[in-house]
């Protein structure tokens, strides 16, 4: 038989040897464990001893009562929490239209294969993409109260900026997958490049554009409900009030709600997303 | 008379890439069927895209009807384009469309950005379309979507799509390779069928030699980017194609 030269090179691997390494193995498990040790205790030193106020905290029946002030529903307050609802819904709807709308320059731009001027315009597209991304929404959200003052206006931008991130990205690496046959065969005819991205590049990618934008618009919802924290309308900002008017009920309540529009919008984009894949 | 002249065609794919195509010259007569026949790698593909500039020449004339392609603007290139069909290996069609709208795209050259948008072609196109979607035996298939077909139907709606141009040349890219070989045949058949009737010159690029032999008046034989030979199809013998398919051997 002729093995593989390379195997006779193979250096000598004796019992002496294995015990060896599983020595030094054990040597530096063992500092990272008393390392990871300290360092946790020290945290819990750090932010829990020293960091929390004991005494408003109060024994543990007191904590207990605290916590139990939540228990229980404020049925009045349903009638006036239909408005902020569908509130919170059209912010989530227009932000991830506007959102969408944002994308299109931004996927054009952050896709390899189709991005006008390379050296410039794709990191154009990719750094808004990652922008987008790393920016919590609440923070979007905090930027554009400054910007355009209360309401739903700055949380519909919010949710618009959040958005452009994933749908682009997700786009852009769509199109990064296209077959490039068809486009080729566009282009034979003699159409020009709107054409060609119509014909030969959107038909592609819709189905999975389309699937994400759903499942963003999902996302979206969550992210609205709590937009309101800052000022930026709907459910939130009367999760807010109840909250400052240590009205507890009425703070179960909303959640509730919130709950409840949440549970909508993941049934409407499972069968939305099920009828367009 | 000529419509097609090329003249010392030279194409790399990069600055630094080797040369695909070294020095092709040729001439397309309008009543030819041209084969270009050659081992895999030998730049059959790269010679045929070179003629409506899917891929740039680096050197050489184009001659088209008494325009040099190598010469053109973007715009020009995109006029030029509309006369000019091809068929592809793999069809290339947009398997998400309908065969209609995939036969309609043919006239993309003549429509404007806005019809595009709503896909709102003329009466007269959709017209044509339909015309030639019986001619080439697909009249019942209309309203499918391109990627339930059979692959021997995709390719006759893309001979469609192709001849929608109007075009006064037809560039052939390997066009029954996907294809089993009773297909092939038909393709090929009804291929010449609709050159000679719109009376439309061919240059065929085709791996199959027996199908070359067939079906074209004319065949160049490539090997790695030389033109070896160049004839009627009457001249080509058993020998010059050895000698021309030597390469694969090795």
């Amino acid at each position: 038989m002729n093995r593989p030269q390379g195997q006779s090179h193979r250096p000598e691997i004796t019992y002496e040897k294995i015990l060896q390494l599983r020595h030094r193995n054990w040597l530096v498990r063992s500092v990272v464990y008393v390392l990871m040790t300290a360092m946790m205790l020290w945290s819990v030193q750090v932010t829990i001893i020293a960091d929390t106020d004991w005494e408003r905290m109060g024994s543990i029946g007191n904590v207990m009562s605290s916590a139990a002030r939540f228990v229980g529903i404020d049925w009045a307050l349903f009638p006036n929490l239909i408005e902020p609802a569908i509130e919170t819904f059209m912010i989530a709807c227009l932000g991830t239209l506007l959102g969408v709308l944002i994308c299109i320059p931004a996927a054009w731009f952050g896709a390899h294969n189709i991005t006008p001027f390379k050296p410039v315009t794709y990191p154009i597209g990719r750094l808004l993409m990652t922008l987008s991304r790393s920016i919590h929404e609440i923070v979007w959200a905090l930027f554009f109260v400054a910007a355009v003052g209360l309401g739903a206006l700055p949380g519909i931008f919010a949710i618009a900026m959040r958005s452009v991130g994933f749908i682009a990205k997700m786009s852009a690496e769509a199109i990064e997958d296209i077959d490039v046959g068809p486009i080729e065969a566009i282009r034979a005819t003699g159409a020009n490049g709107f054409q060609v991205v119509l014909y030969g590049i959107v038909p592609q990618v819709l189905p999975q554009v389309l699937s994400v934008i759903i499942f963003e618009w999902e996302i979206n919802i969550r992210r609205s409900a709590i937009l309101g924290f800052v000022g930026a309308g709907g459910l939130g900002l009367v999760f807010f009030r109840q909250m400052n008017t240590f009205n507890y009920h009425g703070v179960t309540s909303v959640i509730i709600a919130i709950l409840g529009i949440i549970l909508v919008g993941e049934v409407v984009s499972y069968f939305t997303r099920k009828s367009v894949i | 008379m000529a419509v097609l002249v090329v003249r010392d065609l030279r194409a790399r794919y990069s600055a630094k890439g080797p040369e695909v195509l070294k020095g092709i010259s040729f001439e397309v007569s309008e009543d030819d069927f041209f084969a270009i026949i050659g081992p895999s790698g030998a730049g059959k593909s790269t010679l045929v895209r070179c003629i409506n500039r899917l891929v740039e020449p680096t050197a050489g004339e184009i001659h088209f009807n008494g325009q040099e392609i190598t010469k053109l603007g973007r715009k020009q290139l995109r006029v030029l384009r509309r006369d000019i069909g091809m068929i592809f290996q793999e069809f290339n069609l947009v398997n998400r469309m309908s065969v209609m709208d995939n036969v309609l795209s043919g006239r993309l050259g003549y429509t404007g950005n806005l019809r595009t948008l709503f896909r709102a072609f003329p009466r007269r196109d959709i017209d044509h379309a339909l015309q030639l979607l019986d001619r080439v035996g697909i009249a019942d298939q209309v309203d499918k979507r391109a990627d339930e077909l059979s692959g021997g139907q995709r390719q006759r709606v893309g001979i469609a799509r192709a001849l929608m141009q109007d075009p006064k040349l037809l560039l052939l890219d390997e066009p029954t390779s996907s294809l089993d070989p009773k297909i092939s045949r038909e393709i090929m058949r009804l291929i010449k069928e609709m050159a000679s009737e719109f009376k439309v010159p061919c240059l065929c690029n085709i791996h199959n030699v027996h199908l070359a032999m067939e079906f074209c008046n004319k065949i160049i034989g490539l090997q790695d980017g030389i033109k070896m030979f160049d004839g009627p199809t009457e001249s080509m013998n058993e020998d010059k194609l050895n000698k021309i398919y030597a390469m694969e051997v090795l």
